[in-house]
């Protein structure tokens, strides 16, 4: 494999600042560029780039265009709420801000072709063009034709043209079942834990030493490299901790170069942080004041946005809330045994044998209609209560609140079926705040 | 003599490099054939044959160029055509029109398209036609110029013939083809599919009009021929500038192509898909080790590449998920193993994933809930777990029915290939049930 | 409309009428209830005044309360602002570039509440940092394009092309002249750099028309009103978008969150929250709104309206119990006060003093014999000695000057009232087990229902109470000081001054000597000559009797027990239910049932009512029945209705017709041997027919597919 430098029919300066602007890819970007080829020579349909997400496929690809100035259109396929959008970003990019105007409205593709060679014969290109397609994988839910017909561009509108396609995604869930135009393949590898040290340390504090930094990033990476290679995420974690890390040498206690001592003191907190890797709940500031109430309250577990699970209900809201999720929950047959009095001579024994192999709670919640809602919450609840608009009102809201989810459609205003959408912890925690032990009513836990 | 020395002698190695893949780029990207195609030679005759009549004594006629994905049909049909067009006698008389089905996806797009092909538009004007008939009739009228005979014929070539089927009540396909069989206009359609089937997709009186010319690509070709073509298809053309640099170049090639390894690579790649396009690609990718440091290709270049495009693109995604995304893989393989592929939801996997945790768990930490869940996400953003049935809002996600999307053995290479795996992990992966 | 709370059900939208005219018709109202138009009119004003009252005391309630929450959001915008302006320079937000600063907002369950807050929210985003706030609704952005297109259109305010000539004719293609503007946040860019190239270059009226600290780079804030209710791929799209720009945009967004901000993680995949720096805004709890809005309107000696006891239980259950919504409770209020002033005559004097008095003076000679019925100024007059009580039965003059002077006393009353519940509130709220309840409000209650003293709850508090430890004590004690020393009647006063001097006793206590302790326990002997009050010498006697028995106490003790008798003692005088009372009915609303038949319809069994009981609604004597019986003269629904109530889940339609037709034939007086006697007829078959779908309109029975001739029984109908 040639190296990035010496690519034939680019300046070599160009290749240098290349190299700079993509570190531990440069194998990538050279096989890229080869298949490229030089600006004046014909290049292949379609390029096809799958990699991990923050696997530096963009970075390189627009590095590439950018930094060696071929003529290209980026589209992120995501914003182009209709094709349309996609057709009129790539002429701009190509052939001016006016050349758009000539689309119709809602224009095809075959609008977008007739197009493109219209302009193209006015501005024959000497070099490639290149159409990037960010998230490419969002073209399948558009036209049918769409993803086909961008394959073979080059062969539709006749011009020296390679669309370049950008995903997470494998090719297999691309390919359409009467098959199209097969694009070459490139896949980005996942950055090696060397690599990931060596990115990570490239933006290091400037109040700092970079190998100060770099035995941080080490000391992160021993700890997060198993659960997260994502290079954002880490990222985030490192901006997150690195703060904390520097506490001892802002309170003069350890010198720079006593690693160990700072790896004593960060520790812990980082083995906090496993705890809600990858879910973003708390931003940077807040993360840092909850480090410093942590200072107060040694056994203070930080709390994300998890930590607030708990919602403020009305008294009878809480009771539909557990009346339905027992009814999502128990088979309907075991209700006599749950909430009569004095359900007549029911063999416990044949009840309790379990006709279902896996419990509910596996198989999750089963829709129920509302009069059995409204019998087993009149069981449930203690006091006699009118059946007020706003009994009925408040089951709508729980509907809005997603707390329950209505199931079939929603104009259906007779016996309308619902389920209930919340966990078993969070529905505990409400029955609770009401003094309802919701377990002993619970078929799976008999 | 002393001319062609002056010339050689300017030509640095660089500028023949670059010179070299500029052809061979042409070929490979472009599909363009500088000699007649390999190992097709009945189909090139007939349907050139075919063509001919057309275009010279104004035969209308209908033909389907059949074959599977990338065997070389428009490239069959570019050689022909160019053929055909340099007959002078034909250049001036023929007119083509090209439609292709991932374009003209309606018959009033295509109408218009083929207006524009015959460059009518003008004589079309603003004129009003009551049914899709009459508009094709008039534009074959406004071709003719005087007596019947001497109506210029008209190609058409129908792209993704196949797509054309699905049009409302097939009007295009049923005028164009009528056309063909009575003696109007001398026009000849050219359809090109890769469905076999083509024919079960035209309706009944489409298809009575069909003159039932099928051309088939299925390539017969044995590797001894492939490996011809390779050889064809890496050579430099005679007129390449350089003498010299060609000579070694074709002969380096043909040295390429004895090579055992080489033979290996190539063999495998002929029995997975013998058709050029592949073919193409592969060679493409050889192509661009090609610079000026190593102006030949190499039987290990071709041994890389071949390595390259044969992996299995899941393994190189499996590759870079986190261990606890893999240990949500193996849960779900367990699930798959005990249920025999039933569809699983969140909820088990975790129950999965709880009990190995809870056996023996040193190197994994104990996760919280919604992490784990952010995890079981991404396996579906991957679309390596894919949902049952159709994804809706109101269902929950951790109860929402999956199926895991990858088979036994990819799981395992996947654990194996897998750096730095946990030792434990790796047993439960092996362990019999779960 | 705030109308997602009770999602499905039908809601009058009134359009916003003249004020002056509405004033008009309420006047016509009032009058037609009442006799004398002159008084009608004055208490129209009056009860428009004090619906005034209580509107901006709400709304100034609202704001103070909000204000603590929106300043905050504020300073987190402005600060993300600022970060935007100096270009990222500082370390901690160079790695943050990259994320889209985000504001989690969780204001409780009831979401029409919400829409205060995010009104007030905008203007005062709008006011100080940025004039670009947008705030969007799930119902209206039910796909990207249309999110995209609200956010663009609200922002740059013209029509926005979405290219698309399928479903949706909400969507009005641009005017031709003015340019089409694309629905994609380039073509926001662009305007964006436009408009603030405007701002930088002219610093004329748009300057000047923005608050002075407004930067040269306004932020974009998009507020999503209801997060729960957005469609998650929309949302998730529409950030990832959002995410490509943010270098060129400032973008901001403020999630609204009704239930817990775990849903955001909920909706959003990591790939999405990890392009977001979220911050979270915890508003106030809604029960701890309830406690200051009752404590401002309820609890308030100016507010002449009073609500009883039942009424007032009323209006917190239905807070409690069915909606967390504090603006039905004041709209209750605000309904009780209309309610009082229309039903009693007398609130002519519910005012405040002065005008009451003049009213007083004014009053006609029925409002006088109207007072004269009030059973609480009955039991005023018996308890006065005999002239006096001819002379107010008779001599109207009187009766307006002794009405004057209750009216005093009333005031007089409340005056004393409040403070002395809040220092009962402050001692016993602290209290193990909250013998007297956590909240204000629950003493309230109990007092004016009885005579708290009497509760045992009481005497267990004040048990408590006798255990508490000094410090604790005084500090409570302090409070109450507070508390006293904020009203200015005479008696609070005294009672303040007395307090005052026991705090300073304990201080003393340390330096107390024992004989001084015995003077201490003689001490009251003093006091009980002063005071010739029967039950005071009982009380002192039994104390002495105890601090006998239990031997040797300390200072302390004895001071403690001193200091509970005083405050039982205030308790007793002062915080008499409001029935005891004269003329108590003209300031306080008692009437409960009316109030929560408005607040708290049954619809469905009235319906109940209306079908098994006809003649509670039509009062026709055919249909008068004693109880059970059923008259077979009702209407047809009526009697459909009866039958199917007979019948199990299943009613088979032919048996139904069989035994309707007969009853109705019975209420022809046909004879019953008669051989046609109980034959269904076209006229019997359409009426039947007609009552049997006007049930099922009512939602009692549903057609079922599981057998075609039945019908099946709903026992709740739906919702």
């Amino acid at each position: 494999m040639p190296a990035l430098v010496e690519q034939p029919g680019y300046a070599h300066e160009r290749l240098c600042a290349l190299t700079e602007r993509v570190p531990c890819r440069e194998t990538q970007a050279s096989t890229l560029l080869a298949l490229l080829g030089e600006p004046g020579h014909y290049s292949y349909p379609s390029i096809f780039i799958y990699g991990h997400r923050a696997s530096g496929k963009s970075h390189v690809t627009e590095s590439i265009l950018q930094e060696l100035e071929l003529p290209h259109a980026i589209v992120s396929c995501v914003e182009c709420v209709s094709a349309g959008l996609l057709f009129e970003q790539t002429l701009v990019a190509f052939f001016g801000p006016e050349a758009p105007s000539l689309l119709p409205r809602s224009s095809s593709l075959s609008d977008f072709v007739r197009i493109y060679k219209q302009l193209c014969a006015q501005t024959p290109a000497c070099q490639t063009r290149y159409i990037v397609l960010d998230r490419a994988e969002r073209l399948r839910d558009m036209e049918a034709n769409l993803l086909p017909g961008l394959l073979r561009l080059q062969e539709l509108v006749d011009d020296n043209v390679t669309v370049i396609l950008l995903t997470e995604i494998v090719w297999d869930k691309f390919r359409p079942n009467t098959g199209c135009l097969e694009p070459l393949l490139l896949h980005f590898p996942d950055y090696s834990k060397a690599e990931l040290q060596e990115i990570l340390v490239r933006d290091y504090h400037p109040a700092y030493s970079p190998d100060l930094y770099g035995s941080f990033v080490s000391i992160l990476l021993g700890v997060f490299y198993s659960v997260c290679r994502d290079l954002r995420e880490l990222k985030h974690l490192a901006a997150l901790n690195f703060s904390k890390f520097c506490e001892p040498l802002e309170r003069e206690e350890v010198k720079e170069s006593e690693t160990h001592k700072l790896w004593r003191n960060i520790e812990p907190h980082l083995k906090k942080a496993m705890q809600t890797v990858y879910l973003r709940e708390v931003s940077s500031v807040q993360w840092e004041q909850q480090q410093q109430q942590m200072e107060d309250r040694e056994a203070g577990t930080l709390k994300g946005l998890s930590a607030y699970a708990h919602v403020e209900l009305p008294y009878y809201s809480k009771f539909l809330l557990i009346a339905a999720y027992l009814a999502s929950f128990n088979p309907a047959r075991t209700d006599r045994r749950f909430f009569l009095k004095h359900h007549g001579k029911i063999k416990k024994t044949n009840f309790l044998k379990k006709h279902e192999k896996t419990s509910n709670h596996l198989l999750g919640p089963k829709p129920f209609p509302l009069d059995r809602l409204l019998a087993i919450f009149y069981s449930v609840v203690d006091s006699r209560v009118a059946p007020t608009a706003s009994i009925f009102s408040q089951i709508s809201s729980l509907v809005t609140l997603q707390l329950l989810t209505q199931v079939g459609h929603d104009d259906q205003l007779d016996a309308p079926k619902y389920k209930c959408a919340v966990a078993l912890d969070f529905i505990q925690a409400v029955s609770r705040t009401v003094s309802f032990d919701i377990v002993k009513y619970l078929y799976d836990f008999l | 003599m002393s001319k062609r020395k002056s010339k050689e002698s300017h030509m640095t190695v660089g500028e023949c490099v670059s010179q070299a893949q500029k052809c061979l780029r042409q070929r490979f990207c472009r599909q363009e054939l500088s000699t007649r195609p390999m190992g097709l030679e009945s189909q090139h005759k007939h349907l050139l044959e075919l063509l001919r009549r057309t275009a010279v004594h104004g035969e209308s006629n209908s033909v389907l160029i059949v074959g599977p994905r990338g065997s070389g049909k428009t490239m069959l049909l570019s050689y022909v055509l160019k053929e055909l067009l340099q007959e002078k006698d034909v250049k001036s008389n023929i007119m083509l029109v090209h439609l292709n089905g991932l374009l003209q996806t309606d018959d009033r797009i295509a109408l218009k398209e083929i207006t524009r092909q015959l460059n009518l538009e003008n004589v079309v004007g603003d004129k009003v036609f009551g049914s899709f008939a009459e508009n094709l009739a008039f534009l074959l009228e406004a071709l003719k110029k005087g007596d019947r005979h001497s109506s210029r014929p008209v190609i058409f070539v129908l792209d993704e013939f196949d797509l054309f089927a699905h049009h409302k009540n097939q009007t295009l396909l049923y005028n164009l083809l009528d056309v063909s069989q009575s003696a109007q206009a001398p026009i000849a359609v050219v359809g090109l599919t890769c469905r076999l089937d083509v024919l079960e997709l035209l309706e009944k009186r489409v298809k009575s009009r069909f003159s039932h010319r099928q051309i088939h690509l299925l390539s017969s070709m044995g590797f001894s021929q492939y490996l011809e073509t390779v050889l064809s298809q890496l050579s430099l053309p005679a007129d390449f500038p350089d003498t010299k640099f060609s000579d070694e170049w074709n002969a380096n090639v043909k040295k390429l192509c004895e090579d055992k390894s080489v033979e290996d690579v190539l063999r495998k790649h002929f029995n997975s898909s013998k058709d050029f396009r592949s073919l193409h690609l592969l060679l493409l990718l050889v192509l661009g080790r090609v610079t000026v440091s190593n102006p030949v290709i190499k039987p290990a270049d071709l041994l890389e590449v071949g390595r390259l495009s044969s992996v299995d693109s899941k393994a190189n995604i499996l590759h870079g998920v986190s261990v606890l995304e893999l240990c949500l893989i193996i849960a779900m393989k367990h699930l798959n193993d005990i249920y025999e592929g039933e569809p699983f939801n969140f909820q088990m996997v975790h129950n999965e994933f709880k009990k190995f945790i809870s056996r023996k768990s040193h190197s994994i930490h104990n996760f919280e809930k919604p992490v784990v869940i952010k995890a079981f996400e991404h396996l579906q953003q991957l679309e390596l777990i894919r949902p049952v049935e159709a994804c809706s809002v109101k269902i929950q996600r951790d109860y929402q029915l999956m199926k895991l999307m990858l088979d036994h053995t990819q799981v395992m290479e996947a654990i194996q290939r897998y750096p730095q795996c946990p030792t434990d992990v790796r047993q439960w992966a092996f362990s019999a049930f779960g | 409309m705030a109308t997602s709370s009770v999602s499905k059900g039908c809601f009058v939208f009134k359009p916003s009428s003249k004020k002056r005219k509405k004033n008009s018709d309420v006047v016509d109202y009032f009058i037609e209830g009442s006799d004398d138009g002159e008084m009608a009119r004055i208490r129209v004003n009056i009860c428009q005044r004090l619906w005034d009252m209580t509107k901006s005391e709400t709304e100034m309630l609202q704001d103070e309360l909000n204000k603590k929450i929106l300043d905050s959001l504020l300073e987190f915008i402005k600060k993300c602002a600022s970060s935007f302006q100096s270009q990222m320079n500082d370390w901690a937000s160079l790695m943050r570039a990259s994320e889209i600063p985000t504001a989690a907002l969780v204001l409780g369950v009831n979401v029409p509440d919400h829409d205060m807050t995010f009104q007030s929210l905008s203007v005062l985003l709008q006011q100080s940092v940025t004039p670009f706030v947008v705030s969007v609704q799930a119902k209206e952005c039910t796909a990207l394009k249309h999110l995209m297109q609200k956010v663009l259109e609200r922002l740059i305010g013209v029509d926005v092309a979405v290219d698309d000539d399928d479903e949706d004719g909400g969507q009005r293609s641009a005017p031709v002249h003015q340019k089409r503007v694309h629905c994609s946040l380039s073509s926001l860019c662009d305007w964006y750099s436009s408009v603030t190239k405007k701002y930088e270059t002219s610093p004329g009226k748009k300057r000047t028309s923005m608050a002075k600290d407004m930067i040269s780079k306004p932020p974009i804030v998009i507020i999503f009103k209801d997060l729960e209710a957005f469609n998650p791929r929309v949302l998730q799209d529409f950030i990832v978008i959002c995410s490509r720009y943010i270098q060129k945009l400032p973008l901001m967004f403020i999630f609204g969150i009704a239930t817990s901000p775990s849903t955001i993680q909920h909706m959003l995949p990591h790939s999405v929250s990890s392009l977001l720096c979220i911050e979270l805004f915890q508003s106030l709890s809604c029960t701890q709104h309830l406690a200051t809005v009752v404590d401002k309107l309820v609890l308030n000696t100016e507010f002449p309206f009073k609500l009883s006891g039942k009424v007032l239980q009323v209006l917190v259950s239905i807070f409690l119990y069915h909606d967390f919504s504090v603006r039905n409770f004041i709209k209750g209020l605000q309904l009780a006060l209309v309610e009082h002033f229309h039903s009693q005559p007398l609130s002519v004097l519910c005012c405040p003093k002065k005008e009451a008095l003049d009213h007083a003076q004014k009053l006609s000679h029925q409002e006088v014999e109207r007072i004269r019925q009030l059973p609480s100024f009955m039991r005023y007059v018996e308890n006065q000695e005999p002239q006096k009580q001819v002379e107010l039965l008779t001599n109207d003059g009187c009766v307006k000057e002794v009405c004057k002077i209750l009216m005093k006393a009333l005031r007089k009353y409340h005056k004393n009232y409040y403070p002395i519940l809040r220092c009962l509130h402050t001692l016993t709220s602290s209290l193990p087990k909250y013998p007297l309840g956590k909240q204000i409000r629950e003493i309230h209650i109990s007092c004016l229902e009885k005579n708290v003293w009497e509760t045992e709850e009481y005497d267990s508090a004040m048990q408590l109470l006798k255990l508490m430890a000094k410090d604790e004590l005084v500090a409570l004690l302090q409070k109450c000081v507070v508390i006293l020393s904020s009203s200015k009647s005479k008696k609070m006063k005294a009672a303040l001054g007395q307090l005052q001097n026991y705090l300073a006793k304990f201080d003393q206590l340390d330096t107390l000597s024992a004989e001084e302790v015995m003077q201490e326990a003689v001490s009251p002997e003093k006091d009980l000559q002063k005071k010739t009050d029967l039950f005071q010498l009982q009380k002192t006697l039994l104390e002495r009797k105890e601090t006998r028995r239990t031997k040797k106490m300390t200072p302390f003790e004895v001071l403690r027990n001193q200091i509970l008798e005083f405050v039982d003692s205030l308790v007793r005088a002062h915080l008499v239910p409001p029935e005891s009372q004269p003329l108590n009915e003209v300031c306080y609303y008692g009437s409960s049932g009316v109030l929560r038949r408005h607040l708290n319809a049954t619809p469905r069994t009235s319906i109940q009512t209306a079908l098994s009981h006809p003649y509670y609604y039509l009062q026709h004597e055919g249909l008068k029945t004693d109880s059970g019986t059923f008259s077979n003269a009702a209407p047809d629904i009526c009697i459909v209705h009866k039958l199917h109530l007979e019948c199990g889940r299943l009613i088979n339609l032919f048996d139904w017709l069989e035994a309707y037709s007969t009853v109705v034939s019975a209420a022809e007086g046909k004879d019953p041997d008669s051989s046609d006697y109980g034959k269904v007829d076209e006229l019997k078959h359409a009426r039947f027919i007609q009552a049997v779908s006007e049930l099922e309109f009512l939602g009692f029975v549903k057609s079922t597919k599981m057998k075609t001739d039945h019908v099946a029984r709903l026992t709740w109908g739906g919702c």
